[in-house]
Protein backbone atom coordinates (compact mmCIF):
# COMPACT_ATOMS: atom_id res chain seq x y z
CA UNK A 1 0.00 0.00 0.00
CA UNK A 2 1.14 3.37 -0.87
CA UNK A 3 0.80 6.70 1.03
CA UNK A 4 -1.29 8.07 -1.03
CA UNK A 5 -3.19 5.13 -0.96
CA UNK A 6 -3.28 4.71 2.78
CA UNK A 7 -3.99 8.78 3.44
CA UNK A 8 -7.17 8.51 1.07
CA UNK A 9 -8.45 5.18 2.90
CA UNK A 10 -8.16 6.13 6.38
CA UNK A 11 -8.52 10.38 6.73
CA UNK A 12 -12.14 10.03 7.41
CA UNK A 13 -10.81 8.03 10.63
CA UNK A 14 -8.19 10.29 11.82
CA UNK A 15 -10.27 13.52 11.11
CA UNK A 16 -13.05 11.71 13.02
CA UNK A 17 -10.38 10.37 15.94
CA UNK A 18 -9.46 13.61 16.22
CA UNK A 19 -12.55 15.77 16.17
CA UNK A 20 -14.28 13.48 18.96
CA UNK A 21 -10.38 13.70 20.98
CA UNK A 22 -10.50 17.60 20.65
CA UNK A 23 -14.25 18.87 20.38
CA UNK A 24 -12.62 21.13 18.44
CA UNK A 25 -13.21 21.65 14.44
CA UNK A 26 -11.10 23.93 13.23
CA UNK A 27 -8.51 22.17 15.57
CA UNK A 28 -9.22 19.35 14.37
CA UNK A 29 -8.76 20.22 10.53
CA UNK A 30 -5.26 21.52 11.42
CA UNK A 31 -4.47 18.18 13.39
CA UNK A 32 -5.13 15.76 10.69
CA UNK A 33 -3.21 18.17 8.03
CA UNK A 34 -0.15 18.15 10.36
CA UNK A 35 -0.49 13.93 10.92
CA UNK A 36 -0.39 13.11 7.70
CA UNK A 37 2.76 15.48 7.33
CA UNK A 38 4.44 13.54 10.31
CA UNK A 39 2.74 10.54 9.06
CA UNK A 40 4.45 11.10 5.40
CA UNK A 41 8.24 11.81 6.89
CA UNK A 42 7.72 8.69 9.57
CA UNK A 43 6.33 6.31 6.22
CA UNK A 44 9.39 4.32 5.77
CA UNK A 45 9.33 3.56 9.16
CA UNK A 46 5.87 2.28 9.00
CA UNK A 47 6.49 -2.12 9.56
CA UNK A 48 2.98 -3.70 8.08
CA UNK A 49 3.77 -6.79 10.24
CA UNK A 50 3.40 -5.08 13.47
CA UNK A 51 -0.01 -3.48 13.17
CA UNK A 52 -2.43 -1.84 10.58
CA UNK A 53 -2.16 1.46 8.70
CA UNK A 54 -5.12 2.47 10.39
CA UNK A 55 -3.82 1.68 13.71
CA UNK A 56 -0.33 3.20 12.97
CA UNK A 57 -1.97 6.74 11.70
CA UNK A 58 -3.94 6.97 15.04
CA UNK A 59 -0.69 6.53 17.44
CA UNK A 60 0.52 9.72 14.87
CA UNK A 61 -2.20 11.33 15.52
CA UNK A 62 -2.56 10.72 18.85
CA UNK A 63 1.02 12.53 19.23
CA UNK A 64 0.33 15.15 17.68
CA UNK A 65 -2.89 15.75 19.65
CA UNK A 66 -1.35 15.80 23.39
CA UNK A 67 1.43 17.89 21.35
CA UNK A 68 -1.47 20.03 20.88
CA UNK A 69 -3.28 19.75 24.10
CA UNK A 70 0.47 20.85 26.21
CA UNK A 71 0.04 23.74 23.87
CA UNK A 72 -3.13 24.78 24.21
CA UNK A 73 -2.78 24.34 28.45
CA UNK A 74 0.22 26.86 27.83
CA UNK A 75 -2.01 29.26 25.72
CA UNK A 76 -4.82 28.85 28.53
CA UNK A 77 -3.24 29.87 31.49
CA UNK A 78 -1.68 32.52 29.85
CA UNK A 79 -4.94 33.60 28.39
CA UNK A 80 -6.93 33.08 30.81
CA UNK A 81 -6.07 35.76 32.98
CA UNK A 82 -6.63 38.38 30.59
CA UNK A 83 -10.19 36.23 29.53
CA UNK A 84 -12.39 33.63 30.25
CA UNK A 85 -11.89 31.28 27.24
CA UNK A 86 -15.31 31.29 24.67
CA UNK A 87 -16.98 28.38 23.95
CA UNK A 88 -16.73 26.41 21.25
CA UNK A 89 -20.31 25.06 19.18
CA UNK A 90 -18.83 22.26 17.96
CA UNK A 91 -21.49 19.12 16.64
CA UNK A 92 -19.30 15.72 17.13
CA UNK A 93 -20.75 14.34 13.93
CA UNK A 94 -24.18 14.04 11.81
CA UNK A 95 -27.22 11.82 13.02
CA UNK A 96 -26.43 12.44 17.10
CA UNK A 97 -29.29 13.68 18.99
CA UNK A 98 -28.21 17.28 21.32
CA UNK A 99 -28.28 15.61 24.35
CA UNK A 100 -25.47 13.38 23.29
CA UNK A 101 -23.49 15.79 21.68
CA UNK A 102 -24.37 18.02 25.29
CA UNK A 103 -23.18 14.72 27.05
CA UNK A 104 -20.19 14.44 25.01
CA UNK A 105 -19.20 17.63 25.41
CA UNK A 106 -18.68 16.83 29.09
CA UNK A 107 -16.75 14.25 29.11
CA UNK A 108 -12.35 14.44 29.07
CA UNK A 109 -10.43 14.92 26.05
CA UNK A 110 -9.15 11.10 27.70
CA UNK A 111 -12.94 9.85 27.90
CA UNK A 112 -14.34 11.06 24.62
CA UNK A 113 -10.72 9.40 22.96
CA UNK A 114 -11.57 6.03 24.09
CA UNK A 115 -15.09 6.18 22.79
CA UNK A 116 -13.79 7.81 19.39
CA UNK A 117 -11.22 4.42 19.15
CA UNK A 118 -13.56 1.61 20.56
CA UNK A 119 -16.96 3.04 19.36
CA UNK A 120 -16.11 5.57 16.14
CA UNK A 121 -13.81 3.54 14.66
CA UNK A 122 -14.72 0.22 15.72
CA UNK A 123 -11.39 -0.39 16.86
CA UNK A 124 -10.87 -4.02 19.13
CA UNK A 125 -9.61 -3.58 22.75
CA UNK A 126 -6.65 -4.69 22.31
CA UNK A 127 -5.93 -2.20 19.20
CA UNK A 128 -6.89 0.43 21.00
CA UNK A 129 -4.85 -0.45 23.82
CA UNK A 130 -1.51 -0.30 21.55
CA UNK A 131 -2.36 2.97 20.47
CA UNK A 132 -3.48 4.54 23.89
CA UNK A 133 -0.32 3.01 25.35
CA UNK A 134 -2.31 0.90 27.86
CA UNK A 135 -3.29 -2.67 29.17
CA UNK A 136 -6.55 -4.03 27.28
CA UNK A 137 -8.51 -4.28 30.97
CA UNK A 138 -7.32 -0.57 31.48
CA UNK A 139 -8.83 0.58 28.09
CA UNK A 140 -12.40 -1.21 28.74
CA UNK A 141 -12.38 0.39 31.96
CA UNK A 142 -12.13 3.51 30.59
CA UNK A 143 -14.80 3.03 27.80
CA UNK A 144 -17.28 1.35 30.26
CA UNK A 145 -16.39 4.74 32.42
CA UNK A 146 -17.04 6.71 29.56
CA UNK A 147 -20.21 5.23 28.65
CA UNK A 148 -21.61 5.23 31.88
CA UNK A 149 -20.49 9.23 32.08
CA UNK A 150 -22.47 9.66 29.41
CA UNK A 151 -25.95 7.56 30.12
CA UNK A 152 -25.87 9.27 33.62
CA UNK A 153 -26.11 12.70 31.48
CA UNK A 154 -28.26 11.62 28.93
CA UNK A 155 -30.79 9.80 32.67
CA UNK A 156 -30.45 13.80 33.73
CA UNK A 157 -31.27 15.53 30.39
CA UNK A 158 -34.39 13.00 30.57
CA UNK B 1 -31.44 4.94 26.86
CA UNK B 2 -29.65 1.77 27.86
CA UNK B 3 -26.10 1.62 27.00
CA UNK B 4 -26.50 -0.10 24.35
CA UNK B 5 -28.85 1.96 23.00
CA UNK B 6 -26.31 4.59 23.21
CA UNK B 7 -23.35 2.02 21.86
CA UNK B 8 -25.64 2.01 18.67
CA UNK B 9 -26.31 5.48 18.47
CA UNK B 10 -22.45 6.62 18.97
CA UNK B 11 -21.51 3.88 15.83
CA UNK B 12 -24.37 4.93 13.60
CA UNK B 13 -23.12 8.53 13.57
CA UNK B 14 -21.00 9.43 10.31
CA UNK B 15 -17.80 11.40 10.75
CA UNK B 16 -16.61 13.17 7.43
CA UNK B 17 -13.61 15.11 7.02
CA UNK B 18 -14.42 18.45 5.27
CA UNK B 19 -13.22 18.78 1.25
CA UNK B 20 -10.87 21.72 2.28
CA UNK B 21 -8.83 18.91 4.92
CA UNK B 22 -9.28 16.32 2.48
CA UNK B 23 -7.68 18.45 -0.65
CA UNK B 24 -4.71 19.21 1.93
CA UNK B 25 -3.82 15.81 2.64
CA UNK B 26 -4.15 15.33 -0.93
CA UNK B 27 -1.38 17.39 -1.70
CA UNK B 28 0.68 16.52 1.32
CA UNK B 29 0.37 12.59 0.21
CA UNK B 30 1.07 13.85 -3.72
CA UNK B 31 5.17 14.59 -2.12
CA UNK B 32 4.88 11.17 -1.32
CA UNK B 33 8.03 9.29 -2.48
CA UNK B 34 8.19 6.33 -4.51
CA UNK B 35 7.75 3.41 -2.45
CA UNK B 36 11.37 1.73 -2.38
CA UNK B 37 11.76 -1.61 -1.31
CA UNK B 38 12.32 -1.77 2.37
CA UNK B 39 14.84 -3.63 3.75
CA UNK B 40 13.94 -6.00 6.94
CA UNK B 41 16.28 -7.52 8.99
CA UNK B 42 14.80 -10.90 7.50
CA UNK B 43 15.98 -9.76 3.75
CA UNK B 44 18.92 -9.10 5.11
CA UNK B 45 19.63 -12.23 6.91
CA UNK B 46 18.60 -13.42 3.41
CA UNK B 47 21.20 -11.89 1.61
CA UNK B 48 24.09 -11.65 4.57
CA UNK B 49 23.50 -15.18 6.01
CA UNK B 50 24.45 -16.91 2.10
CA UNK B 51 27.83 -14.67 1.96
CA UNK B 52 29.06 -15.20 5.27
CA UNK B 53 28.85 -19.35 4.39
CA UNK B 54 30.61 -18.71 1.35
CA UNK B 55 33.02 -16.77 3.13
CA UNK B 56 33.60 -19.01 6.18
CA UNK B 57 33.67 -22.19 3.06
CA UNK B 58 36.43 -20.10 1.39
CA UNK B 59 38.54 -19.74 4.35
CA UNK B 60 38.22 -23.29 5.44
CA UNK B 61 39.01 -24.63 2.32
CA UNK B 62 41.91 -22.29 1.13
CA UNK B 63 43.35 -22.37 4.50
CA UNK B 64 46.80 -24.55 4.09
CA UNK B 65 46.95 -27.55 6.43
CA UNK B 66 48.47 -28.65 9.03
CA UNK B 67 51.01 -30.59 7.34
CA UNK B 68 52.45 -27.65 5.05
CA UNK B 69 52.23 -25.54 8.03
CA UNK B 70 54.20 -28.04 10.30
CA UNK B 71 56.73 -28.30 7.43
CA UNK B 72 57.65 -24.54 7.07
CA UNK B 73 57.71 -24.03 10.65
CA UNK B 74 60.58 -26.92 10.70
CA UNK B 75 62.00 -25.26 8.12
CA UNK B 76 61.68 -21.90 9.15
CA UNK B 77 63.43 -23.12 12.81
CA UNK B 78 66.67 -24.72 10.97
CA UNK B 79 69.27 -21.89 10.82
CA UNK B 80 71.17 -21.97 7.51
CA UNK B 81 68.97 -23.74 5.67
CA UNK B 82 68.02 -22.80 2.34
CA UNK B 83 63.99 -22.92 1.88
CA UNK B 84 63.17 -25.16 -0.88
CA UNK B 85 60.95 -22.69 -3.62
CA UNK B 86 59.25 -25.93 -4.48
CA UNK B 87 55.71 -27.25 -3.03
CA UNK B 88 56.10 -29.39 -0.30
CA UNK B 89 55.20 -33.31 -1.91
CA UNK B 90 56.48 -32.11 -5.90
CA UNK B 91 56.09 -35.15 -8.23
CA UNK B 92 58.67 -36.68 -9.73
CA UNK B 93 58.76 -34.48 -13.26
CA UNK B 94 59.02 -31.51 -11.04
CA UNK B 95 61.37 -31.83 -8.78
CA UNK B 96 63.86 -33.50 -11.52
CA UNK B 97 63.05 -29.52 -13.05
CA UNK B 98 63.45 -28.40 -9.56
CA UNK B 99 67.01 -29.88 -9.69
CA UNK B 100 67.54 -29.37 -13.40
CA UNK B 101 71.25 -27.02 -14.18
CA UNK B 102 72.71 -26.44 -17.11
CA UNK B 103 75.17 -29.43 -18.01
CA UNK B 104 77.16 -28.63 -20.98
CA UNK B 105 78.88 -32.07 -21.83
CA UNK B 106 82.40 -30.58 -22.99
CA UNK B 107 82.38 -29.25 -19.21
CA UNK B 108 84.04 -30.58 -15.96
CA UNK B 109 81.76 -29.96 -13.08
CA UNK B 110 81.58 -31.04 -9.32
CA UNK B 111 78.31 -31.39 -8.63
CA UNK B 112 77.04 -31.57 -5.12
CA UNK B 113 73.36 -31.70 -3.93
CA UNK B 114 71.40 -32.00 -0.46
CA UNK B 115 68.07 -33.20 0.03
CA UNK B 116 66.14 -33.46 3.52
CA UNK B 117 63.06 -35.48 3.44
CA UNK B 118 60.49 -35.80 5.74
CA UNK B 119 58.72 -39.63 5.87
CA UNK B 120 55.77 -39.86 8.09
CA UNK B 121 56.91 -43.39 10.35
CA UNK B 122 59.94 -44.33 11.61
CA UNK B 123 59.47 -48.01 8.90
CA UNK B 124 59.11 -45.60 6.12
CA UNK B 125 63.06 -44.32 7.12
CA UNK B 126 64.44 -47.67 7.11
CA UNK B 127 62.17 -48.60 3.98
CA UNK B 128 63.74 -45.41 2.35
CA UNK B 129 66.81 -46.24 2.95
CA UNK B 130 66.54 -49.23 0.85
CA UNK B 131 65.05 -48.01 -1.66
CA UNK B 132 67.51 -44.86 -2.01
CA UNK B 133 70.30 -47.37 -2.47
CA UNK B 134 68.62 -49.24 -4.77
CA UNK B 135 67.94 -46.11 -7.00
CA UNK B 136 71.40 -45.13 -7.02
CA UNK B 137 72.69 -48.57 -7.93
CA UNK B 138 70.27 -48.84 -10.66
CA UNK B 139 71.61 -45.62 -12.11
CA UNK B 140 75.25 -46.38 -11.65
CA UNK B 141 75.96 -45.37 -8.91
CA UNK B 142 77.02 -46.52 -5.17
CA UNK B 143 77.12 -45.25 -1.64
CA UNK B 144 79.57 -43.84 -0.17
CA UNK B 145 77.90 -43.57 3.75
CA UNK B 146 75.01 -44.72 5.51
CA UNK B 147 74.08 -43.65 8.46
CA UNK B 148 70.22 -44.18 10.48
CA UNK B 149 69.33 -44.26 13.86
CA UNK B 150 65.89 -44.61 15.98
CA UNK B 151 65.35 -42.82 19.33
CA UNK B 152 61.93 -42.69 20.58
CA UNK B 153 59.94 -43.05 17.61
CA UNK B 154 62.10 -40.53 15.68
CA UNK B 155 64.00 -42.21 13.13
CA UNK B 156 66.49 -40.22 11.01
CA UNK B 157 68.98 -41.70 8.35
CA UNK B 158 71.66 -39.62 6.43
CA UNK B 159 73.23 -41.07 3.32
CA UNK B 160 75.89 -39.87 0.72
CA UNK B 161 75.16 -41.35 -2.76
CA UNK B 162 77.70 -41.26 -5.37
CA UNK B 163 75.87 -41.03 -8.98
CA UNK B 164 77.07 -40.61 -12.33
CA UNK B 165 76.83 -36.42 -13.35
CA UNK B 166 75.33 -37.37 -16.35
CA UNK B 167 72.40 -39.15 -15.09
CA UNK B 168 72.08 -36.86 -11.97
CA UNK B 169 68.54 -35.13 -12.64
CA UNK B 170 66.75 -38.57 -13.38
CA UNK B 171 68.08 -39.92 -10.00
CA UNK B 172 67.07 -37.15 -7.59
CA UNK B 173 64.11 -37.12 -8.72
CA UNK B 174 63.16 -40.08 -8.34
CA UNK B 175 65.19 -40.15 -4.58
CA UNK B 176 62.80 -37.10 -3.96
CA UNK B 177 59.50 -39.16 -4.27
CA UNK B 178 60.60 -40.84 -1.15
CA UNK B 179 59.13 -38.23 1.08
CA UNK B 180 58.40 -34.47 1.37
CA UNK B 181 60.86 -32.23 0.63
CA UNK B 182 61.61 -29.90 3.53
CA UNK B 183 65.35 -29.15 2.32
CA UNK B 184 66.75 -28.86 -0.87
CA UNK B 185 70.41 -27.50 -2.11
CA UNK B 186 72.28 -28.04 -5.10
CA UNK B 187 75.49 -26.70 -6.11
CA UNK B 188 77.82 -27.21 -9.24
CA UNK B 189 81.47 -25.63 -9.12
CA UNK B 190 83.40 -25.27 -12.90
CA UNK B 191 86.70 -27.16 -12.49
CA UNK B 192 87.54 -27.02 -16.66
CA UNK B 193 89.68 -24.06 -15.93
CA UNK B 194 91.82 -25.87 -13.29
CA UNK B 195 91.99 -28.54 -15.55
CA UNK B 196 93.14 -26.61 -18.28
CA UNK B 197 96.24 -25.00 -16.15
CA UNK B 198 97.14 -28.32 -15.23
CA UNK B 199 97.12 -29.21 -18.95
CA UNK B 200 99.49 -26.05 -19.20
CA UNK B 201 101.63 -26.97 -16.88
CA UNK B 202 101.89 -30.32 -17.26
CA UNK B 203 103.00 -29.63 -21.21
CA UNK B 204 105.47 -27.01 -19.80
CA UNK B 205 106.92 -29.80 -17.65
CA UNK B 206 107.13 -32.20 -20.31
CA UNK B 207 109.15 -29.48 -22.15
CA UNK B 208 111.55 -29.25 -19.88
CA UNK B 209 112.23 -32.70 -19.05
CA UNK B 210 112.92 -33.60 -23.22
CA UNK B 211 115.30 -30.59 -22.72
CA UNK B 212 116.75 -32.19 -20.27
CA UNK B 213 117.00 -35.32 -21.72
CA UNK B 214 118.67 -34.17 -24.94
CA UNK B 215 121.25 -32.73 -22.78
CA UNK B 216 124.67 -35.12 -22.06
CA UNK B 217 123.91 -37.32 -19.03
CA UNK B 218 125.09 -35.92 -15.77
CA UNK B 219 124.59 -36.98 -11.86
CA UNK B 220 122.29 -33.26 -11.58
CA UNK B 221 121.14 -33.69 -14.63
CA UNK B 222 119.13 -37.47 -13.99
CA UNK B 223 118.09 -35.90 -10.67
CA UNK B 224 116.49 -33.03 -11.89
CA UNK B 225 114.69 -35.33 -15.04
CA UNK B 226 114.01 -37.52 -11.70
CA UNK B 227 112.19 -34.78 -9.89
CA UNK B 228 110.49 -33.42 -13.07
CA UNK B 229 109.17 -36.53 -14.02
CA UNK B 230 107.38 -36.95 -10.25
CA UNK B 231 106.00 -33.82 -10.89
CA UNK B 232 104.35 -34.70 -13.65
CA UNK B 233 102.84 -37.82 -12.57
CA UNK B 234 101.51 -36.25 -9.77
CA UNK B 235 99.71 -33.66 -11.71
CA UNK B 236 98.64 -36.34 -14.03
CA UNK B 237 96.80 -38.38 -10.98
CA UNK B 238 95.45 -35.45 -9.68
CA UNK B 239 94.05 -34.04 -12.67
CA UNK B 240 92.72 -38.18 -13.14
CA UNK B 241 91.02 -37.91 -9.55
CA UNK B 242 89.69 -34.41 -10.57
CA UNK B 243 88.17 -35.90 -13.94
CA UNK B 244 86.89 -38.76 -11.85
CA UNK B 245 85.39 -37.23 -9.32
CA UNK B 246 83.92 -35.09 -11.71
CA UNK B 247 82.29 -37.72 -13.13
CA UNK B 248 80.24 -38.77 -10.15
CA UNK B 249 78.09 -36.02 -8.47
CA UNK B 250 77.38 -36.24 -4.49
CA UNK B 251 74.51 -36.62 -3.23
CA UNK B 252 73.66 -36.31 1.06
CA UNK B 253 70.42 -37.57 1.59
CA UNK B 254 68.49 -36.98 4.70
CA UNK B 255 65.25 -38.55 6.25
CA UNK B 256 63.44 -38.05 9.20
CA UNK B 257 60.28 -38.81 10.50
CA UNK B 258 58.55 -35.77 12.31
CA UNK B 259 60.00 -33.75 15.64
CA UNK B 260 57.52 -35.29 18.55
CA UNK B 261 56.39 -31.89 19.67
CA UNK B 262 54.97 -30.72 16.23
CA UNK B 263 53.39 -34.06 15.69
CA UNK B 264 51.15 -32.89 19.58
CA UNK B 265 50.10 -30.23 17.34
CA UNK B 266 48.50 -32.62 14.96
CA UNK B 267 45.92 -33.39 17.58
CA UNK B 268 44.35 -29.85 17.26
CA UNK B 269 41.08 -30.29 14.73
CA UNK B 270 39.77 -28.18 12.26
CA UNK B 271 37.66 -26.82 15.46
CA UNK B 272 39.86 -25.90 17.84
CA UNK B 273 39.82 -22.53 16.60
CA UNK B 274 36.35 -22.29 16.75
CA UNK B 275 36.71 -23.83 20.24
CA UNK B 276 39.08 -20.86 21.56
CA UNK B 277 37.10 -18.21 19.78
CA UNK B 278 33.88 -19.50 22.09
CA UNK B 279 35.69 -19.87 25.19
CA UNK B 280 37.17 -16.19 24.84
CA UNK B 281 33.82 -15.26 23.92
CA UNK B 282 32.66 -17.02 27.36
CA UNK B 283 34.93 -15.15 28.92
CA UNK B 284 33.87 -11.77 27.17
CA UNK B 285 30.16 -12.32 27.70
CA UNK B 286 30.95 -13.24 32.03
CA UNK B 287 32.48 -9.67 32.22
CA UNK B 288 29.78 -8.00 29.90
CA UNK B 289 27.49 -9.48 32.17
CA UNK B 290 29.20 -8.50 35.70
CA UNK B 291 29.69 -4.89 34.47
CA UNK B 292 26.23 -4.72 31.94
CA UNK B 293 24.07 -6.25 34.50
CA UNK B 294 23.89 -3.43 37.04
CA UNK B 295 24.08 -0.96 34.34
CA UNK B 296 20.94 -2.85 32.28
CA UNK B 297 19.36 -2.66 35.66
CA UNK B 298 19.75 0.89 36.26
CA UNK B 299 19.10 2.05 33.08
CA UNK B 300 15.45 -0.09 33.03
CA UNK B 301 14.74 1.54 36.55
CA UNK B 302 15.44 4.77 34.72
CA UNK B 303 13.24 4.22 31.92
CA UNK B 304 10.15 2.77 34.63
CA UNK B 305 10.65 5.96 36.23
CA UNK B 306 10.12 8.05 33.30
CA UNK B 307 7.43 5.99 31.78
CA UNK B 308 5.68 6.71 35.06
CA UNK B 309 5.91 10.23 35.04
CA UNK B 310 4.99 10.40 31.54
CA UNK B 311 1.84 8.66 31.67
CA UNK B 312 0.59 10.62 35.18
CA UNK B 313 1.34 14.23 33.01
CA UNK B 314 -0.52 12.56 30.05
CA UNK B 315 -3.25 11.30 32.78
CA UNK B 316 -3.31 15.13 33.94
CA UNK B 317 -3.49 16.37 30.40
CA UNK B 318 -6.39 14.43 29.54
CA UNK B 319 -7.94 14.64 32.79
CA UNK B 320 -7.98 11.22 33.11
Amino acid sequence: MTFQQAAEAHLDDVYGYLAWFTSDRFAAEDLTAVTFERALRLWHRFDPDRGSVRTWLCQVARTVALDHFRSERRRVRREELAAPPEAIDFRFAEGLSPDLESALARLTPGEREVVALRVLLDLDAGTAARVLGISSTNCTTRLNRALKKLEEALHVAA
Amino acid sequence: MSQRDLVAELRAAHVEAPPEVRERVRLIAAGAPTPRRRVTWRRALVVVVPIAAAIAATIVYTRPSHDTSVVERAIAHQPGTVRASIPAAPSGDSAAKAFALPSPTNRVQKYEATLSLRVEHARDVSDGVKRALRITTSFGGYSSAVHAETHGGRATADLTLRIPRARIQAAMAKLAQLGTITDENVSTVDQTALLNTTDREIARLQKQLAALRAQPTSPDNDRRITALVTRIERLQRGEATTRRNAHYATVSLHLETPPATVVQQHTHGPLHGVGVALKWLGIGAVYALAIGAPVAVLLLLLWLGVRIVRRRRENALLEI
